[in-house]
C-alpha cells in the first residue's frame, strides 16, 4: 500500500501538531466535533480502550497496594524539599485578573467531562 | 459514493485542498461541497475506514490546516454522508446553525492542557505534609511492609489523598489559564492524568495563554508534567458557544 505523506500545516497558522502531538489529542478527535445526526459514524468498536475513568484506578484494591508499595520505596529521610504547587499562584492569579479577555460567552461551557466512551487503535498500520 | 466530510466553513474560506489528503488508505483527493453561502470539505469515503492512526493524522491535519487559514467547524472523526447531495441537503438544513457557529468561533482556537503527576513526587509530597501517613507508611515499613490488608487499609488513605491532590491541581491549572480563554471545557478523562481540559482561546490570547502555560510548566517541574496541545480546531465548542446562544 501506499503511505501518504502529509503536507506542512499551513505556515505562520500556529498549526503543525498533527503527526508528532496525535497521541495527546486522541480523544478529542475522536469523541469531540460537530455530530450530524443525519450522518453515519464509522465503528470504533474493537480497539483498544484509551480513556479510562480516572476514579476507578485510584478507587481499587491493586491501586491501594501499589501506592503503599510505592509509599515504603520512599525515600524521605534525605532533607527532600516538598515540592507540591509553587508560590506562583497568586503572582498567576493576579496576572489574570489583569489580563482578563474573558467576554459574554464566559461561562457557558462548564460542561462535565462525559462519560468514557473512547477508544482507537494505538498502531496506523493495517 | 460515500462522502467522508471533515468541516464546515464559509465558502469563502480559501480552501487549498490540493495539498491535503483525505482518509483510507489510497490518497483520497479533497473536494468543496458548496451551498447556501457555506462549503463542506469532503472526499471519498473509503471501504472499511477505522481510526487508525494514518487515518487520524489525515483527519486532524485536515482541520488544522484549514482552521489555520480560516475558521471551521470540526465534524467529529467517521462522519460519513451518503454522498455529495446529502452534504449538501445537510448545509441547507443547517444553514443558519453553520452560519452561526462560524461567527461564534471566528478567530478562536482551541488549546489542550494535560497534566499527569509524576508519582514518587506526589507520594513524597504527600507523606511530608502529612505526619500521621508518614508515621503509618514508617510503621509498615518497619514491620517489613506489614499485612496485605494493612498495607491495603494504608494504600487507601493514600489513594484518597491522591484523589484530593488531583482534584485540587486540576482546579489550580484551570484557574491559571481559565482568564485568558473564552471558555473551557473538560475533556475525556485520559489514563494517568490529572487534568484534561480544553480551552476556547481568542487568537489574539494565545500568546499571554502560552506564557501562563509556561510558568505553570516551570512550576510544576519535578512534581507534574504539563502537556499543552493546539492551536487546534474547536473541537470541544462546537457544541458548547451553541448552548450560550
Amino acid at each position: 500500500m501506499t503511505i501518504m505523506s502529509q503536507p506542512p500545516a499551513a505556515a505562520g497558522g500556529g498549526g503543525g501538531s498533527a503527526a508528532g502531538a496525535l497521541y495527546d489529542v486522541i480523544e478529542l478527535i475522536l469523541d469531540r466535533g460537530l455530530v450530524i445526526d443525519v450522518f453515519v459514524r464509522v465503528s470504533i468498536v474493537g480497539i483498544e480502550l484509551l480513556t479510562i475513568d480516572a476514579r476507578v484506578v485510584v478507587a481499587s484494591i491493586d491501586t491501594y497496594l501499589r501506592f503503599a508499595e510505592a509509599c515504603g520505596r520512599l525515600d524521605l529521610t534525605g532533607g527532600r524539599q516538598p515540592v507540591g504547587l509553587p508560590a506562583i499562584v497568586g503572582q498567576i492569579t493576579e496576572n489574570s485578573a489583569e489580563r482578563r479577555v474573558r467576554g459574554a460567552l464566559t461561562g457557558a461551557g462548564r460542561a462535565i467531562a462525559d462519560t468514557i466512551q473512547d477508544i482507537v487503535t494505538p498502531d496506523g498500520r493495517d | 459514493m460515500a462522502s467522508y466530510v471533515y468541516c464546515f466553513t464559509h465558502a469563502e474560506h480559501p480552501l487549498a485542498l490540493d495539498s491535503l489528503c483525505g482518509v483510507g488508505a489510497e490518497e483520497s483527493a479533497l473536494r468543496a461541497v458548496r451551498h447556501e453561502g457555506l462549503a463542506a470539505v469532503v472526499s471519498d469515503a473509503p471501504e472499511g475506514l477505522r481510526p487508525k492512526r494514518r487515518d487520524l493524522v489525515a483527519h486532524e491535519t485536515v482541520l488544522e490546516t484549514l482552521g489555520a487559514a480560516g475558521t471551521v467547524v470540526p465534524l467529529r472523526f467517521g462522519t460519513v454522508a451518503p454522498d455529495d447531495d446529502a452534504v449538501a441537503a445537510e448545509l441547507t438544513r443547517g444553514a443558519h446553525r453553520y452560519a452561526d457557529l462560524l461567527t461564534r468561533l471566528a478567530d478562536h482556537v482551541e488549546r489542550n492542557v494535560k497534566g499527569a503527576h509524576q508519582e514518587d513526587a506526589l507520594l513524597a509530597d504527600l507523606l511530608t505534609g502529612n505526619p500521621e501517613l508518614r508515621a503509618r507508611n514508617e510503621a509498615l515499613r518497619a514491620a517489613g511492609g506489614g499485612s496485605q490488608s494493612e498495607r491495603a487499609a494504608f494504600g487507601e488513605r493514600v489513594s484518597l489523598a491522591v484523589e484530593q491532590r488531583r482534584v485540587r491541581d486540576a482546579a489550580y491549572v484551570v484557574a491559571a489559564l481559565r482568564p485568558f480563554a473564552q471558555l473551557d471545557r473538560h475533556a475525556p478523562p485520559v489514563e494517568g492524568c490529572f487534568v484534561n481540559v480544553s480551552f476556547l482561546i481568542p487568537s489574539g490570547a494565545q500568546d499571554d495563554f502560552d506564557a501562563v502555560a509556561a510558568q505553570l510548566r516551570t512550576a510544576m517541574d519535578g512534581y507534574a508534567e504539563l502537556r499543552v496541545s493546539g492551536a487546534l480546531p474547536p473541537y470541544s465548542f462546537v457544541d458548547a458557544v451553541e448552548a450560550n446562544v
